[in-house]
């Protein structure tokens, strides 16, 4: 049912209450519905990609390489008779750094676009392994993927572009994200309004929001259902649309949304143009499914690989050694180059075409997500009440 | 309309009586009322006093703590891991007076004193706390210590010390100037000395003759001025009221009087509530809280802070700023909130590190202190509910009914397994459980009290099913029978003794012992004070503070023991 608080979502009540759950088919709310509101905190967080490519086949060429492993496929990057580990080593990190380095002298981790495409940056080559996430556009292209749990049409070409990436096998370093979101550096929030059943609704209000206070975790670091979370008080982190509910699966109109990253100190942005929720709900108010959408490729090679705009805390443009720092070095661990990523990312895009160039400018991008009951309040939890005395003023 | 009683002092004058006052006076208790004002108001008179023993109180921690504070300032560090007090009569306050001091304690003792004396005598702070300089910081000097002495040893010992005890703790200091090396290390030798001394840790109180009742004794001046202001304000006389106590004010009433209303009217006072009820419902079994992390993940230390926090704050603001009627503690449908509570609570906290106040329950179907976490979570095992120990702590705290622990040879195996699925709710385990005569009769007694309590799990989170089943929270309280927690709360509300108990608890917590027989008269006295007061706690308090009872000390062998009081014995609702 439409609710009439369409201005701003979180400035009315104050006390925006989210809850989950909703009445069962004609019966009363569900517990984690109040008053037809019902908030979730995004509890778990990956990108949904596929099986490990050894097992899947997705990488017959092999694997990514870093600068330094690329170098020593070279003749000069051959290990020298009576060469020490250390000498070795420090060779191969020189060599790293000037191929890392543009004619004109620039670092290609900060200027991508100096370099060029580079051939040891392997992407998924073909379309036919299964992979996590839901049809974005309603087409089958041929660089769709199948669906892991069946379905054909799966846009996905974040997953073309990092499947061969050994960071992104599951067991890589590179989408273990949920741990930083478990740390409280950054979180998401999910609203419904006007929620009538859980179960079958026609129309809902959800509210995207970037979660401005840290998940509350338990003594073993699992989230906890029913905690409060302000809303990111900045409008860029709010993004409201519409769905509905059919058979206990959530689906929502596509809208350009906006959350935070975290990485070495840096902040970032995590942008999603045309995000989507496709989510089972269950009766206890557990939330699953994806949050899928496209991302600019400019603002995840950013993210993921060069944070060419990570902010200080103040919000200004964090140190160059920092940004470059922390890009060329996750490069090295990771295993990939810079140019690479960027250059991949620029070739596999599908969304979002440039109007002048028909360039597109986007990566479709999946999210797989959980998520709990939590309430959500607006004013980056400043409370309407009179000021009560803080624990050490009560203390004596 | 409530007839307006006056409380007045038996000693203070009996006005005649007239006839409107005749039928007031029978409207109210007989014991307690005997007279009138010369308007007509009917007169609640104080019953001579009976009189206890005098006492050796140890201090509690907080007592201990606000001592320090009280004296040296609130940025004086106490380290020091105390010894757990001694429960006895339903009461921490009443075991402070009977169990000894360990080696450990001793130990404890010692090395909060050395805090203290760092703290405030250490290079940077000294000028602040010693009145006086030495003439050289490497020699003992006798005017500068017995200045320090002399402005600290009464707030210490809460009276003047003897010269006896000045020149031991000079001598004292000069000795620790001597062998440490300096002016400053011997005053800390001396002042640790007098903290680890009885008369800084021990309450010894002290009678002298009365002379109004030639057959009673009266505690001394000093022993009044610690009396009524640990009463009071949990902590140790100030300079005030050791100054009235010194000039002989506090045996005149109107004198008392100024000092009560003084103390009452403290932002101390809040430590004396905070004192009681921490006391009254066993907050310190939190030392020992433990929760299965698996069954109840959100319980965590913070969380168990905050517990006790919530009620505590509850029961200030109630009864202090909103000058709440007692009763209504059970039925309260507000309270404060911090972030963790409210995930248990599952209501929303705008306010990010703060306390809120809030709703107890979206729904109204949580009311009153004891559907808090801090209840629920305490009376209950590490995984799980229990409606006996919730049913018993309820008989226990709050309406002062003893019930006797369970036989040695008890078979718990069915009550002890909550996911029984052919008893699925802790109705159906007790049920099974209580076909043995020899538990029955108590159960019988507690679980329908604490059956009232079963939608809220071990750790005080709602729920409406226990293994899919829904579960059923009715039952009744000494005849008054109810469907849910929310009728629990009205009922206990207005159960008699719930008022009762209180004045009884408070009286033990001022004098620091169980009451006695002879005194059943007094308790008759305050339980009809407190009525009329419409059952404000601080007005009790102040009744307390006030009569003669409160001061009065029998002779050594006169002293009543072991008669237990009173209202538990003459009401034939006390389930043991």
């Amino acid at each position: 049912m439409r609710n009439a608080r369409e201005k701003n979502p979180l400035a009315g009540g104050l006390l925006a209450i989210l809850l989950l759950g909703a009445a069962g088919p004609g019966g009363a709310e569900a517990p984690f519905v109040r008053n037809g509101e019902a908030g979730f905190v995004v509890s778990f967080i990956e990108y949904g990609l596929s099986g490990d490519a050894q097992e899947t086949g997705a990488c017959p060429a092999g694997m990514t390489r870093n600068l330094p492993e690329i170098y020593a496929m070279t003749p000069q990057g051959k290990r020298r008779e009576g060469e020490s580990d250390e000498a070795y080593m420090d060779r191969l990190r020189e060599a790293a750094g000037r191929l890392g380095t543009s004619p004109d002298g620039r670092d290609l981790c900060m200027h991508p676009e100096a370099g060029e495409p580079d051939p040891w940056f392997r992407t998924v080559e073909g379309s036919d392994m299964p992979v996590y996430g839901i049809d974005l556009d309603g087409e089958v292209s041929d660089n769709d993927f199948p669906g892991m749990s069946g379905g054909t049409g799966i846009d996905n070409q974040w997953y073309r572009v990092v499947g061969c990436s050994r960071s992104y096998q599951p067991a890589g370093q590179s989408n273990g994200f949920n741990i930083a979101m478990l740390t409280g550096s950054w979180g998401i929030l999910v609203r419904l309004r006007g929620v009538d059943d859980i179960r079958n609704d026609d129309h809902v209000e959800v509210g995207l929001y970037a979660n401005a206070d840290p998940i509350s975790l338990s003594p073993a670091r699992k989230p906890l259902g029913y905690a409060t979370y302000a809303a990111e008080p900045d409008p860029r982190f709010h993004a409201t649309t519409t769905g509905r509910i059919e058979e206990g699966v959530l689906t929502t109109v596509p809208v350009d949304a906006m959350f935070r990253n975290e990485v070495n100190s840096m902040y970032l942005d995590r942008p999603l143009r045309d995000a989507r929720l496709h989510m089972t709900l269950s009766e206890n108010g557990l939330m699953e499914g994806y949050l899928a959408g496209y991302t600019p490729v400019e603002d995840m090679y950013n993210m993921q690989y060069g944070y060419r705009n990570g902010m200080t805390h103040a919000g200004e443009l964090a140190p160059l050694g920092l940004r470059s720092g922390s890009a060329n070095g996750a490069a090295f661990v990771l295993g990939h180059t810079c140019h690479g990523a960027y250059h991949a990312l620029q070739q596999h895009a599908d969304g979002h075409p440039d109007p002048d160039s028909g360039k597109y400018t986007a990566i479709s991008t999946q999210y797989h997500i959980r998520a709990i009951p939590a309430f959500i309040v607006a004013g980056a939890g400043i409370s309407p009440n009179p000021a009560q005395p803080t624990r050490e003023e009560a203390g004596r | 309309m409530r007839a307006h009683a006056k409380l007045v002092n038996v000693h203070r004058g009996l006005p005649a009586p007239s006839a409107l006052c005749a039928l007031a006076l029978f409207a109210l208790l007989a014991a307690a009322v005997t007279g009138c004002t010369d308007r007509g108001e009917p007169v609640l008179r104080e019953p001579d006093p009976v009189g206890g023993p005098t006492l050796l109180r140890r201090l509690t921690q907080s007592q201990y703590r606000a001592t320090v504070a009280d004296i040296f300032g609130t940025d004086v560090p106490v380290v020091a891991r105390f010894e757990r007090g001694l429960r006895s009569h339903g009461l921490i306050a009443v075991g402070t007076g009977e169990a000894g001091i360990s080696a450990f304690s001793i130990e404890q003792y010692d090395a909060a004193a050395q805090g203290v004396a760092d703290a405030i005598l250490g290079e940077e702070q000294r000028a602040e706390f010693v009145p006086c300089q030495p003439r050289s910081t490497t020699a003992f000097d006798t005017e500068c210590a017995g200045a320090f002495m002399g402005q600290y040893g009464p707030l210490l010992f809460r009276r003047p010390l003897t010269n006896e005890q000045t020149q031991r703790y000079l001598e004292a200091a000069r000795l620790g100037t001597e062998k440490l090396g300096g002016f400053y290390e011997g005053l800390k030798y001396a002042l640790v000395g007098m903290m680890t001394s009885p008369q800084f840790l021990l309450r010894i109180e002290r009678a002298q003759p009365d002379p109004q009742r030639p057959e009673l004794l009266q505690l001394d001046p000093y022993s009044k001025a610690a009396r009524l202001s640990y009463f009071l304000t949990d902590s140790t006389p100030d300079r005030e009221l050791l100054r009235a106590a010194g000039a002989g004010e506090l045996d005149s009433a109107d004198s008392l009087a100024r000092q009560v209303d003084r103390l009452l009217a403290s932002p101390r006072f809040e430590g004396a509530l905070r004192a009681f009820f921490g006391d009254m419902l066993e907050f310190d079994l939190f030392d020992d809280l433990a929760k299965d992390s698996e069954i109840y993940p959100a319980f965590n230390s913070d969380v168990a802070a905050d517990a006790k926090e919530q009620t505590l704050r509850d029961i200030v603001h109630h009864l202090v700023e909103q000058n709440g009627d007692y009763r209504d503690l059970f039925t309260l449908d507000q309270t404060f909130m911090t972030r963790p509570l409210g995930i248990i609570y599952r209501q929303p906290v705008p306010a990010r590190h703060d306390w809120e106040r809030v709703q107890l329950s979206h729904d109204g179907s949580r009311l009153g202190i004891q559907s808090h976490v801090s209840f629920l979570a305490l009376h209950a095992h590490p995984g799980r509910s229990s409606p006996t120990l919730r049913g018993k702590a309820i008989r226990n705290v709050f309406l002062c009914q003893e019930v006797p622990d369970p036989p040695a040879n008890v078979d718990f195996s069915v009550v002890q397994d909550p996911s029984n699925t052919y008893m699925p709710t802790a109705r159906d385990r007790l049920g099974a459980h209580n076909t043995e005569p020899a538990c029955s009769g108590c159960h019988k007694v507690m679980d329908p009290v604490g059956l009232a309590l079963e939608n809220y799990d071990g750790l005080g989170h709602f729920r409406a099913r226990e293994n899919d089943a829904v579960i059923d929270s009715s039952g009744f309280l000494d005849g008054t029978a109810y469907e849910d927690a929310a009728g629990l709360a009205a009922a206990l509300r207005n159960h008699p003794e719930t008022s009762r108990c209180v004045v009884e608890k408070i009286y033990r917590f001022a004098v620091g012992r169980d009451t006695v027989w002879d005194e059943r008269a007094y308790m008759d006295y305050l339980i009809a004070a407190f009525a009329e007061s419409g059952y404000r706690v601080p007005e009790l308090m102040r009744a307390i503070a006030l009569s003669d009872n409160f001061m009065a000390i029998s002779p050594p062998d006169q002293t009543p023991v072991g008669q237990g009081l009173a209202h538990n014995q003459s009401d034939g609702r006390n389930p043991s």
